[in-house]
């Protein structure tokens, strides 16, 4: 068995175990110098668009500014992706990772006054194991078999099957307990045991979250309220934000982060970042022709997308991952730079006519600035190659709509769970290996199956061959064509703001924020 | 036309039409010969993004490299292109619908004028939206749009110049004189009714043009990388604090166009209630 946080060998277990209580414990110890230094107050937040609802499972980006505030998880990441005790003290997986026991704080209470304890936890695993409620978290429980409640504090998960490490991780990090008694109704009254509370809501226009006094992190919250406004147009929130009526930005466009940091404001870039891709559908043609695929790895001109786009937060990559993913390899961004010449090769090798490879539209969301730009500089990449293709522009839900239901040729879309184990990758439609919108069942690159299964079901030394070879199956089937890694949940603030905390999905953390004196 | 020469010297006269007149006529020559003088709106030098104007790039540069002059030129050629195919289709439904409502009256010009009614009771913007919605973003879409929703107005202004026209004594006597009703409308009625189109023209050209960049604002006008106003001023705003010439310029041509062509045709009516005044006295002291 591995306990964790690790320790340096399984005969260091006991230790390795009380290391982890001493991680544990380090969510109680007093808050550094700098964060006793802030003070409380009412933080005034902009954000660009509504709730859904106050399930953490509805895992959407538009709930990113609440989840965190009103809920916690198991366990958490360190921005570089290293797992640390949360609302689980520590956790030890079997030797033959079938199975994961996980021991909990016992000094929780949900905001109800409800304790935590392991029954909430095995509550929140029904939920999301039910396809019909679990909504996003549902994919990622699908590793399990079933769990038993071990006492008060203490729950042993087990699992289909053998699971790699940083896939059970995932699956901790990505739970977050709700209250028993609120779970039919957590989607209209919140029910976690996370630093804030609900105060109020006004549809459209506002959340207001005040102090949770009987929070477990001693020190924490430091604010005494959060006040989330809802602007219609981030140029709004900006001017909000200059003339001091708010006190940070959540979620802004990377231009006016720029802009804004130019000016004298803070910003603040997380881990949790998600990466463009150049979408294909395989099935149509030109785009099932391999060596036709192939050549759009070398016409992408990263980085001209990533500064024209995204005004050069992020970073290229050609590859779906971003740093603290453990496939990441930044190898590949050289060997598939930007280069006419080469892809002109594999287009001639493709044996396809000029009519032919110009017989299709890049489908674009009209509303969305970066991807019209980046859009129209491939256009202009494919055109210097002979391939004259038009704009398919479209909007909001008619753009979705063809985007999930797999209704264009090829279009661009970010993919998000790239800082995770490699597998999860896969949760994107255009990376699903099962039920795949876009490409059909059975999957036409079997390859990528395998790959993916072999990345799933590897471990100890092989991990990182496995690894290797997702990489070189995905530039090689070409399916999706990455691009570039941007940011979600951009944080803008004033200067007087500080005590960040970086999450690894880039939620917005309220618990450590506080004002400067 | 009556004394189109006429009109034209009176029109030139006018310091604010003359100048009108003048920027229109260069924008259209910059819009016909684009191509022959070497303005390219697609280009994209990327390394040279979001660049201030200067002899190079006397529009400077949007985020994509382009040449913003090149752009305004070509935008040009998107809004007249889209105001005259407008006008047209609106000229060539409406002119007929007004004159056959108001020579023949009876049941026609009911079920005609409440058509018009219809039509004019749609707001031209949403309905520009309902109709992209269902033919897709194209600039055929966009005239279409325009051109619908500017039938009423032709129709309207040729009905009333019909029911005007229709008690003149030179009416009569052509039907007196056995002329049909055909050559009532088209031969007497029609000539007689070109002023009053003309500055329906004018104006549909103004409210197209705007429509036009509207539509293109609101992310729905012509798709990309083709050149339009309002696109312009959609993505150039989002620049407005690093590059505001982006913004500014195309807002500028946008807006001299529209006061051009408003401007004609203010003089235009004013000419012509001129005209038409001294008419009226020269009828009545000849009676």
């Amino acid at each position: 068995m591995r306990a964790h946080p690790p320790g340096r060998s399984g005969a260091l277990k006991r230790i390795a175990l009380c290391g982890a209580l001493a991680l544990g414990l380090f969510a109680h110890e007093p808050l550094s110098a700098s964060a006793q230094d802030l003070k409380g107050g009412t933080l005034k937040v902009g954000i660009l668009g509504d709730m859904t609802n106050y399930d953490p499972q509805q895992f959407s980006t538009v709930n990113f500014f609440l989840i965190k505030n009103l809920y916690d998880s198991l366990i958490e990441y360190s921005e570089d992706g290293e797992a640390i005790p949360n609302l689980a003290t520590d956790w030890t997986i079997a030797d033959d990772n079938t199975s994961v026991a996980v021991n909990l704080r016992d000094d929780v209470t949900f905001q109800s006054g409800a304790p935590f304890n392991a029954e909430a936890v095995a509550a929140t695993l029904e939920k999301a194991s039910d396809p019909e409620r679990g909504k996003n978290v549902y994919a990622t429980t699908s590793i399990i078999k079933d769990w038993t409640v071990d006492g008060d504090t203490a729950i042993t998960i087990n699992f289909n099957g053998p699971v790699p490490d940083k896939q059970i991780t995932d699956l901790l990090q990505f739970l977050l307990p709700i209250d028993p008694a609120g779970i039919d109704t957590v989607e209209t009254v919140p029910a976690g045991t996370g630093p804030f509370k609900l105060k109020d809501r006004i549809v459209g226009q506002s959340v207001t979250m005040t102090k949770n006094e009987d929070y477990w992190r001693e020190g924490e919250p430091i604010l005494d309220e959060l006040e989330f406004t809802i602007f219609s147009d981030g140029s709004a929130a900006d001017a909000a934000l200059e003339s001091g009526a708010i006190d940070l930005v959540y979620n802004g466009s990377p231009r006016s982060a720029v802009r804004l940091r130019d000016a004298g404001f803070q910003v603040v870039q997380g881990p949790g970042k998600l990466v463009q891709v150049f979408r294909i559908n395989t099935t149509k043609a030109p785009f099932d022709n391999e060596k036709f695929r192939q050549a759009f790895n070398y016409l992408m001109n990263r980085p001209a997308i990533l500064r024209i786009g995204y005004a050069g937060l992020g970073e290229p990559t050609a590859l779906p991952w971003v740093p603290a993913s453990p496939a990441f390899n930044p190898a590949y961004n050289e060997e598939f730079a930007y280069n006419p010449e080469k892809a002109k090769a594999l287009l001639a090798e493709s044996g396809l006519s000029p009519e032919a490879m110009s017989d299709w539209k890049l489908l674009a969301q009209g509303n969305d600035e970066s991807l019209m730009l980046i859009s129209q500089i491939v256009q202009q990449s494919l055109a210097e190659v002979g391939i004259d293709i038009e704009l398919d522009v479209r909007q909001g839900a008619e753009f979705i709509d063809a985007l999930l239901s797999g209704d264009f040729v090829a279009v661009f879309g970010g993919v998000g769970n790239v800082q995770k184990f490699p597998s999860r990758v896969a949760t994107n439609s255009i990376y699903r290996v099962v039920n795949n919108p876009v490409l059909g069942d059975p999957h036409p690159h079997p390859a990528y199956v395998e790959a993916i299964e072999r990345v799933n079901s590897t471990f100890g030394e092989g991990v990182a061959d496995a690894y290797d070879n997702l990489n070189r199956v995905l530039v090689e089937s070409a399916f999706g064509i990455p691009t570039n890694s941007y940011e979600i949940g951009l944080v803008v603030a004033a200067p007087n703001v500080d005590g960040f905390t970086k999450d690894i999905d880039n939620l917005l953390i309220g618990r450590t924020l506080g004002f400067k004196d | 036309m009556r004394g189109g020469a006429r009109i034209l010297r009176e029109l030139v006269r006018r310091k604010g039409a003359l100048l009108s007149l003048a920027f229109l006529a260069v924008l259209v020559l910059l819009a016909v010969f684009a191509v022959a003088l070497g303005f390219d709106p697609v280009k994209q030098n990327i390394l040279h993004s979001l660049e201030a104007p200067s002899r190079a790039y006397w529009f400077g540069t949007d985020e994509l490299g382009r040449d913003i002059l090149s752009r305004v030129v070509y935008g040009a050629r998107t809004s007249l292109m889209t105001a005259g195919g407008a006008v047209v289709l609106a000229g060539v439904i409406g002119v007929p619908m007004g004159l056959v409502a108001g020579f023949f009256g009876g049941w026609r010009d009911a079920v005609l004028m409440r058509a018009v009614d219809v039509l004019l009771a749609l707001p031209a913007i949403l309905f520009a939206l309902a109709l992209i919605a269902v033919f897709g973003r194209s600039q055929g879409a966009a005239m279409l749009a325009v051109g619908i929703t500017g039938i009423p107005g032709f129709a309207r202004i040729v009905r009333a110049q019909v029911l005007s026209l229709r008690q003149r004594d030179f009416v009569v006597a052509v039907e007196a004189f056995g002329g049909s009703s055909g050559y009532s409308m088209f031969r007497t009625i029609l000539p007689n009714s070109w002023n009053q189109i003309l500055v329906q023209v004018v104006v549909l050209c103004s409210i197209a043009i705007l429509l036009e960049a509207a539509l293109a604002f609101l992310g729905v006008g012509v798709p990309p990388p083709t050149p339009s106003w309002g696109e312009m001023l959609r993505t150039g705003k989002s620049y407005l604090h690093e590059a505001p010439y982006y913004a500014i310029l195309p807002g500028l041509a946008l807006t001299l166009t529209i006061l051009s062509f408003d401007t004609i045709g203010r003089s235009l009516t004013a000419i012509l209630e001129n005209e038409d005044a001294a008419v009226t006295r020269a009828e009545g002291v000849a009676s």
